[in-house]
């Protein structure tokens, strides 16, 4: 864990962002819907989970947690704001497989479970459930600095932002 | 400053994928435009705001733009609303 910090880490004053799930770091580009591929939400990666739990990321406020459990999004106690969408299309569950557990407008703690879910069950009805985890004010960033490409373990680092 | 009224018809609301789509359009005007919802009122061209709306089907919004191209925006709004939402 150490190491993968120090790869990424620069100035101590840049802003660390956990990885909320565990699984398989891949490329936005990689994904099958232009809305994430394109970065239209925001810049990131995503992470092709192999346990079904969503922890926060940081510290934070969580803006709104979709009633369905799909996705969530939080504003962090360093003004970086987040999208973790559990899955592509999976609005269309109506939140089938999802548990919430966490309220829109709280605040949480970082390592704190958000959401879980059943990614073999979300598989089985014909969703992926792979996890963008984007940054939405990417803009009001001078750099950020993503997790590699491979495996990675909830809590781990997976952004490191530095301010303007 | 222009307004468009609108209610939403598509049975997801405005989640992730059309709200992105929809601040992709704001973002191509330079004016000034204002998402506002049933709970609260948000900058059209910031996803977080956008998104954290959680509107719904059935829900009334409006955009208020003000601007130097506020006609065109309010026209070209109006359009994706009606064919996205």
């Amino acid at each position: 864990m150490f190491g993968k910090w120090k790869r990424l880490s620069g100035s101590p004053a840049d802003i660390h962002i956990i990885a909320p799930v565990s699984g398989v770091v891949i490329p936005l580009s990689e994904l099958s819907d232009p809305t994430f591929a394109q970065g239209i939400l925001g810049k990131g990666v995503a992470i092709r989970p192999d346990e079904g739990r969503v922890i926060a990321p940081a510290d934070g406020t969580v803006e709104l947690v979709m009633e369905t459990g799909h996705a969530v999004s939080m504003t962090t106690e360093d003004g970086v704001e987040l999208l973790i969408h559990i899955g592509l299309d999976t609005v269309r569950l109506c939140g089938k497989h999802y548990r919430v557990c966490c309220e829109s407008g709280s605040w949480v703690t970082r390592g704190q479970t958000l959401v879980e879910f059943d990614p073999e069950a979300i598989r089985a009805d014909g969703c992926d459930p792979i996890t963008p985890v984007l940054v939405c004010n990417a803009g009001e960033y001078a750099a950020i600095r993503m997790a590699p490409e491979g495996g990675i373990h909830a809590g781990e680092p997976l952004f490191l932002l530095r301010k303007i | 400053m222009k307004t468009v009224f609108y209610t939403i018809t598509d049975a997801l609301g405005l989640h992730a994928r059309p709200a992105g789509m929809l601040v992709k359009e704001a973002s191509q005007f330079k004016s000034n435009i204002k998402l506002i919802g049933p709970a609260k009122e948000v900058d059209a061209k910031r996803i977080m705001g956008v998104m954290s709306m959680g509107v719904k089907k059935g829900d009334a919004i409006r955009l208020t733009i003000e601007g130097e191209d506020e006609a065109a925006a309010a026209e070209k709004l109006e359009q994706f609303l009606k064919e996205n939402l």
